[in-house]
C-alpha cells in the first residue's frame, strides 16, 4: 500500500517538529527514516501511524485521507521503542489483544485466535514462549513478541520506532537480517526510525534523511551515501571532513588545489567541501594540497587507518592501502581525489 | 556483613537514633492505642459490649459506613478521571488542576465543612432555595457526605498520578493502535497497570473518610443517632464524661484503622514494585 504525506507540519510549545514534510512510500517498500534527534523523524511516524495529528498536511493511505483518522481506524501495525508491551498480560495474550479487543461480529473465536498466536509465535521465532510473562524474555525476545503483536491484527503498513534501540550490538544484528526477512516475506508497506546509519543504510530500500523537521533527501542508501543532495546529509552520512571551500565554474577549490565538484551543479561562491576518508590521497611534503602530521598509524583492518593532523590542529581520520608509506611522525601531504561540494 | 562501610555509623550512634524513634513511636502511637483499649475494656467485656451495641453507637457507625460507602467510589471515579486526564493528555490548565487536587489537603478541616455550610446553611447562597424546596443538606446526611469527599478526594488521584506518570503512555497507543477503544484500553491495559496503586489509595481514602472530624463536625449539627458519625459520637461521650463507651467506640475505630494499615503493609509487602511505579 502506498503511503503519502504531503505539507505535514506540526508545532509542539517550544519547537516545529515538522516543517512542511513531504513523503511517498511505495507498496511493499522498507523505508528508513534517518536523522539525529530532534529531526522529527519519531514526530512523523507517530502521525503516520495516528498517535499525533498534524497542524497542517494530509497522510494518504493508498490514495485515501487518514490524518483525521485515530490510530485505531487506520490499521496500522507500530512497534514502540521502548516495545510497550502489556506487562500482566502473558506472552500470548499480548500477541492476541488487537483480535480479542475487535468488535464481537469481526472478532475471531477462541480457537482462530489461539491459532494465529501459534502462527505469530513460530514467526517470530518464540514458539512454545506463549505462557511466559514479559519481564520473563530477553530484550531481544521482547522486541519479537512486539512485533508479533502488531502483525497478528494484519495491519497494512508497519511503522516500527528505533527498533532496535534498546539492544546490545550482537542481538541487534542478528534481528536486522531477520526482520528484513520478515517485511519480505509479509510483504508490507514498512517504515522504521532510526538515529543509526549503519541500521538504515544496511536494511532500507530507501532511506529519508531528516534534519529540522524537513527531509533532505530521500534515495537509495548508495545514492545517500555516494551522491548527497544537501551539505546535511554529506555531512552526517559517513564520516566525511569538512572544508571550507570556493564554488567556481563547476569545479571547486579546496586548499589551494583545484577540483571537480562530484556534489550536485550550484552557484559559483563560497561553499563547503566533504571528504570521506578514502578519498585522500597521500603524498610526500611539499605537493599542492593540506600540509599534515601522521600522528597514528592502525593496521587493523582491510584498510589502513591513518590519523593526520592538518597545520590548523585539526584531525582527519584517512583510510589508506594497507601498503602505504606514511609512518608516525612522517610530514605528509593530503590531497582530496573526490570532493561533494556545496553552497555555504 | 551487615551495611556498608559508607552506611556503617559507631555503634552508639545507632543505638541512640533507633531508642529516639522507638521511644517516640511507644509515647505517640502505641501508649495511646493502648490506652484506648485498656480504657475501653476498663470495666469488662459486658460494658464494653453493650456501648457498642447501644442504638446511638449502631446509628453512628451505620453513618460512618454509609458515609464511607458513598465517599470512597465517588473518590475512585474522581481520582481516576482526574489523574488519566492529567497523565494521559495535555491541556490548558493542567497544572492548575493538580494544584487543586491538593486543595482538600492543605485547607483546614473545619474550613472544608465550613465551604458547605455557607454554601447551603440557611444563611448561605443556596439556602432558601433550599428550604423551599425543603431539601436539607447542612445538619443532614448529604452534608456529611460532601464533606467527607471533599477531604478524602485527593487520596487516590495522589497515589495514581506520579505512578501513571512513571508509566508514561505508550501502553496505551499500543492498545489503541491494535484497535482498542478508549473504554477497552482503560480496562484492559490502564486498570491492570495501576490497580495495587490504585487499591492502596482507596485504602488511605477510606481510612480517612471513617475517621473524619473537623470538616464533618461542622455540618453534622450532632444529632444523636441521625448525623453523628463514630468521630462525633466518641467526642460526644467523652463530653458527658461516659469514658468508658468513648473508649469502647474509638477502640472500633482504631480497630478500622489497624485493619487498613495491616492491608496496607500486606500490599507493600506482595506489590511493592508495582506501588512504587514501574514494575516493568
Amino acid at each position: 500500500m502506498t503511503v503519502s504525506v504531503t505539507g505535514l507540519t506540526k508545532r509542539f510549545s517550544d519547537h516545529t517538529a515538522l516543517d512542511g514534510v513531504g513523503l511517498d512510500v511505495r507498496p511493499a517498500e522498507f523505508l528508513a527514516l534517518l536523522g539525529p534527534s530532534g529531526s522529527g523523524k519519531t514526530t512523523l511516524l507517530r502521525i503516520i501511524g495516528g498517535l499525533d495529528f498534524p497542524d497542517a498536511g494530509t497522510v494518504t493511505f493508498a490514495g485515501e485521507n487518514v490524518a483525521g483518522r485515530p490510530a485505531r481506524d487506520r490499521r496500522v501495525g507500530f512497534v514502540f521503542q521502548n516495545y510497550a508491551l502489556f506487562r500482566h498480560m502473558r506472552v500470548a495474550d499480548n500477541i492476541a489483544f488487537g483480535l480479542t479487543v475487535k468488535p464481537r461480529r469481526e472478532r475471531p473465536d477462541a480457537r482462530t485466535i489461539a491459532a494465529r498466536v501459534d502462527e505469530l509465535l513460530a514467526l517470530v521465532q518464540l514458539p512454545g514462549l506463549g505462557r511466559r510473562y514479559p519481564a520473563q524474555l530477553s530484550g531481544g525476545q521482547r522486541q519479537r513478541v512486539a512485533l508479533a503483536r502488531a502483525l497478528a491484527v494484519d495491519p497494512s503498513v508497519l511503522l516500527l520506532d528505533e527498533p532496535f534501540g534498546a539492544l546490545d550490538a550482537k542481538v541487534r544484528n542478528d534481528l536486522r537480517r531477520w526482520l528484513r526477512g520478515v517485511h519480505e516475506t509479509m510483504g508490507l508497506t514498512s517504515i522504521f526510525v532510526t538515529h543509526d546509519q549503519d541500521e538504515a543504510l544496511d536494511l532500507a530500500d530507501r532511506v529519508a534523511v531528516m534534519n529540522a523537521g524537513r527531509i533532505e533527501q530521500v534515495d537509495t542508501p548508495d545514492a545517500v551515501y555516494n551522491r548527497p543532495a544537501t551539505a546535511f546529509v554529506a555531512d552526517f552520512i559517513g564520516n566525511a571532513c569538512r572544508f571550507d571551500a570556493r564554488l567556481a565554474g563547476g569545479g571547486v577549490d579546496v586548499a589551494g588545489v583545484r577540483l571537480s565538484n562530484s556534489g550536485p551543479a550550484c552557484a559559483d561562491g563560497p561553499g563547503v567541501a566533504f571528504v570521506r576518508p578514502h578519498e585522500f590521497a597521500i603524498l610526500p611534503a611539499g605537493a599542492p594540497g593540506l600540509a599534515a602530521t601522521v600522528r597514528r598509524v592502525a593496521h587493523t583492518g582491510s584498510r589502513a587507518g591513518v590519523e593526520c593532523v592538518l597545520a590548523d590542529g585539526r584531525i582527519v581520520d584517512v583510510s589508506a592501502p594497507l601498503d602505504v608509506a606514511a609512518g608516525m611522525g612522517d610530514a605528509v601531504t593530503l590531497v582530496p581525489t573526490t570532493v561533494r561540494a556545496y553552497p555555504a | 556483613m551487615t551495611g556498608s562501610a559508607s552506611t556503617s555509623e559507631p555503634r552508639w550512634l545507632r543505638f541512640v537514633l533507633i531508642t529516639i524513634a522507638l521511644a517516640f513511636l511507644a509515647v505517640n502511637l502505641a501508649l495511646p492505642l493502648a490506652a484506648v483499649f485498656a480504657g475501653a475494656l476498663a470495666k469488662g467485656l459486658a460494658v464494653y459490649r453493650s456501648a457498642i451495641v447501644e442504638p446511638d453507637a449502631r446509628a453512628a457507625m451505620r453513618l460512618t459506613l454509609t458515609v464511607a460507602a458513598i465517599a470512597v467510589p465517588l473518590n475512585i471515579v474522581f481520582g481516576l478521571t482526574a489523574s488519566w486526564a492529567v497523565t494521559k493528555f495535555d491541556f490548558p490548565g493542567k497544572s492548575l488542576l493538580i494544584s487543586l487536587i491538593d486543595l482538600p489537603l492543605s485547607v483546614s478541616p473545619v474550613v472544608s465543612g465550613l465551604i458547605y455550610v455557607l454554601l447551603f446553611g440557611l444563611q448561605g447562597w443556596a439556602g432558601p432555595w433550599l428550604r423551599d424546596h425543603d431539601i436539607r443538606i447542612v445538619f443532614a446526611v448529604p452534608g456529611i457526605v460532601l464533606a467527607t469527599t471533599f477531604v478524602t478526594f485527593p487520596f487516590v488521584a495522589r497515589e495514581l498520578i506520579p505512578l501513571m506518570l512513571e508509566q508514561g503512555r505508550s501502553d496505551e497507543e499500543a492498545a489503541r493502535s491494535l484497535g482498542a477503544s478508549g473504554w477497552q484500553t482503560f480496562v484492559r491495559v490502564t486498570l491492570p497497570n495501576i490497580r495495587w496503586g490504585l487499591l492502596y489509595g482507596v485504602l488511605l481514602c477510606n481510612a480517612r473518610a471513617m475517621g473524619e472530624f473537623g470538616a464533618v463536625s461542622v455540618v453534622s449539627g450532632h444529632i444523636r443517632g441521625l448525623t453523628n458519625t463514630l468521630p462525633l459520637h466518641i467526642e460526644i461521650l467523652y463530653n458527658e464524661y461516659n469514658y468508658v463507651a468513648a473508649f469502647a467506640v474509638a477502640s472500633l475505630l482504631a480497630g478500622l484503622a489497624l485493619v487498613t494499615l495491616v492491608a496496607k503493609s500486606l500490599l507493600e509487602w506482595r506489590f511493592g514494585d508495582s506501588i512504587a511505579g514501574g514494575g516493568h
